[in-house]
């Protein structure tokens, strides 16, 4: 346990992605956090492959996953990581604006393990955001790693 | 120049010709203007009665017919009868005849048996006069035989007391001569007459029946017209009907891709439209915080305003997309506890209430066939909205119940104390987007009362309202006790 696991933040939406590390760093978990910015992009950094070829390989502690996602989408993503079974372990939350009961009964259907509507309003997004950091990125003890 | 001549109507069709053609133009305008109905029920009922016309013709003429057959054998009888008559008349005759010569009383065998015989004769003859049109002539023989009679009883008698002598001139030339003359003219007559009108009868006799044969070929014609028109009539139904059934499936798919389209455009909106209203906040939110205390309370409040703008939008679009989801959402069918729903619905609110006291007042509510989500979205609509227009008020009372139960159907109520409404926008309250109040006085997307509205007319019930600015509202909602269809 000498490297610190990171976060990876799957956002297609640079914004997005610059209020959530704003929203982290309050708690100073920003640098942990790896951003994405399309599903392919996941894919190559869960299987340390492309542009991440030369990265230290190790699962994140937590995936936080957008829906809606050029080239593969977060759906594909999600399949694809519990189909793995060593992606399989780690915790997968979905973190989008879709409220739709489609996305959010096809989403628990494949595995994930939690499903978070970004709210509109910017406090209650930083405290989602912050809170989901601090439980699956501390506390949450992560599954053991296998070989 | 001279005036021309007034160009005259061509004569060269009778008026009464002109008459009847404007007539028979009149009566096609008018019955081209009778819907497909009326000209079907025209034409039926006009073959209908060309059947029944033929049919009573032919009855009538088959009678005639049969009667005519009837008299031609009494016809018959009436001359073999006569024939018997004049025999036996002769044979008395002349035996009466010998009889006063002789005195022999054999003689007299055939004038006893035609005394004896004459009433059966007279019975059979008045049977026969009725149908044979001749009574005239009948009563006529009757007398006469009767006199010969008479005549012949009256020689017997002086015969019979005088002898013969007193009876010498009569028996030579025979007594009762006329009369028989008489009498064989007459029947003579009778015959020939009724042979004559035997005759007629069969000329009239193939008259109808060959008129009989003409009526049941064109009513056998009017049949088949009949039946054409009734196949026409059925394969023209089904062939419509095939059109229009493929017509409704033709509808029912554009509307289920409408739906599939609206599905992805709301699916859009719900994703796309909240993340710049987040964005806007968010920035918002970020400067506020990096530029901290050098902003003046200016500065503040803009940024707070452009907060507080995003958020509502946000809230517009949430109300909206439960709008149009209650409107396609499928609904599920079991049976709602209204006294327990209501009581959840109370329980949830409890927090927005933020320690005020309402005086509730629920009254027993019945069990409804629904979708339990749905009618519980209906009363957290209708609940929210009685404590938010009873804020203001110093002590706010709210009570739910029923009223006026028409069979086959529950009317609920709430009711309460708030600030109410003017009944001129009444018509306003359930529109989508239609607000009484200023957002200043009570917040609200104005989607809440058309929601309600929604839901319950899938349920196949109404909405309507009562109330009066500054005396309370009170919403009514009735709702099928019977499960329909949506």
């Amino acid at each position: 346990m000498t490297t610190v696991k990171p976060i990876l933040l799957a956002e297609d939406n640079p914004r997005d992605a610059e209020l959530a590390l704003a929203a982290m760093e309050e708690h100073h978990i920003a640098d942990k956090v790896v951003v994405c910015h399309d599903g392919a992009e996941v894919l190559d950094y869960l299987y340390c492959r492309g542009a991440f070829k030369s990265r230290e390989c190790g699962n994140p502690v937590v995936v936080f996953l957008d829906l809606k996602m050029p080239k593969v989408d977060g759906i594909e993503v999600l399949r694809t990581i519990k189909n793995d079974a060593n992606l399989k372990p780690i915790p997968v939350v979905m973190l989008t604006s879709s409220r739709e009961e489609r996305d959010l009964a096809q989403s628990y259907a494949l595995g994930a393990n939690a499903y978070v509507v970004k709210p509109v309003e910017f406090q209650q997004f930083i405290s989602a955001v912050k809170e989901l950091g601090v439980f699956w990125g501390v506390l949450n003890e992560p599954p053991p790693e296998g070989n | 120049m001279p005036p021309l001549p007034e160009p005259m109507p061509p004569r060269l069709v009778p008026d009464w010709l002109r008459v009847w053609g404007d007539r028979a133009g009149q009566f096609v305008t008018w019955v081209s203007q009778w819907s497909i109905e009326q000209r079907v029920l025209a034409g039926f009922g006009l073959v209908f009665l060309g059947i029944l016309v033929i049919s009573v013709m032919s009855y009538r003429n088959t009678a005639v017919v049969v009667k005519n057959s009837r008299l031609d054998t009494s016809s018959h009888e009436l001359i073999q009868l006569l024939g018997s008559i004049e025999e036996a008349l002769i044979a008395a005759e002349s035996g009466h005849r010998r009889y006063l010569v002789t005195g022999d009383e054999s003689y007299l065998k055939a004038y006893r048996g035609l005394v004896e015989q004459m009433p059966e004769f007279s019975r059979y003859l008045q049977a026969l006069s009725g149908p044979s049109g001749q009574e005239e002539r009948i009563r006529e023989l009757e007398q006469l035989i009767q006199q010969q009679l008479d005549i012949e009883t009256e020689a017997i008698r002086q015969r019979s007391t005088q002898g013969a002598e007193a009876v010498r001139h009569l028996a030579l030339p025979g007594v009762a001569k006329r009369e028989l003359d008489d009498i064989h003219r007459l029947m003579s007559e009778l015959e020939s007459s009724a042979q004559q009108a035997t005759r007629t009868r069969v000329l009239q006799s193939a008259g109808t029946t060959r008129s009989t044969i003409a009526l049941l070929a064109l009513g056998a014609m009017l049949q088949f017209v009949l039946l054409g028109s009734v196949y026409f009539l059925i394969h023209h139904d089904i062939t419509n009907r095939r059109r229009a059934a493929a017509e409704l499936r033709r509808q029912g798919e554009l509307l289920q891709a409408a739906n599939k389209e609206l599905e992805a455009f709301s699916y859009s909106v719900s994703h796309d439209l909240r993340a710049p209203l987040r964005h806007i906040d968010g920035y918002a939110a970020l400067l506020s915080k990096t530029v901290g205390e050098a902003l003046n309370d200016k500065a503040r409040r803009y940024l707070q305003t452009i907060s507080d703008s995003a958020k509502q939008m946000g809230q517009l679009i949430d109300d909206l997309l439960v709008f149009s989801r209650m409107g396609r959402q499928e609904m599920l069918h079991s049976t709602v506890n209204l006294n327990q729903l209501i009581r959840t619905v109370i329980h949830d609110l409890r927090l927005d209430l933020q320690g005020k006291t309402i005086s509730w007042t629920i009254g027993s509510l019945p069990e409804v066939p629904g979708d339990p989500a749905m009618l519980r979205q209906v009363f957290m609509n209708l609940l929210t909205n009685a404590v938010k227009f009873t804020a203001t008020r110093p002590t706010p009372s709210i009570e739910i119940g029923t009223t006026r139960d028409s069979p086959g159907e529950v009317t609920v109520f709430v009711r309460d104390n708030g600030v109410g409404f003017d009944m001129q926008y009444v018509n306003k309250l359930f529109g989508v987007f239609q607000r009484l109040h200023r957002n200043d006085e009570f917040e609200g997307t104005g989607i809440g009362l058309a929601n309600v509205r929604r839901i319950i007319h899938r349920h196949g019930g109404r909405t309507w309202a009562e109330g009066a600015l500054d005396q309370g509202a009170t919403f009514y909602l009735s709702l099928p006790l019977k499960r329909t269809s949506s």
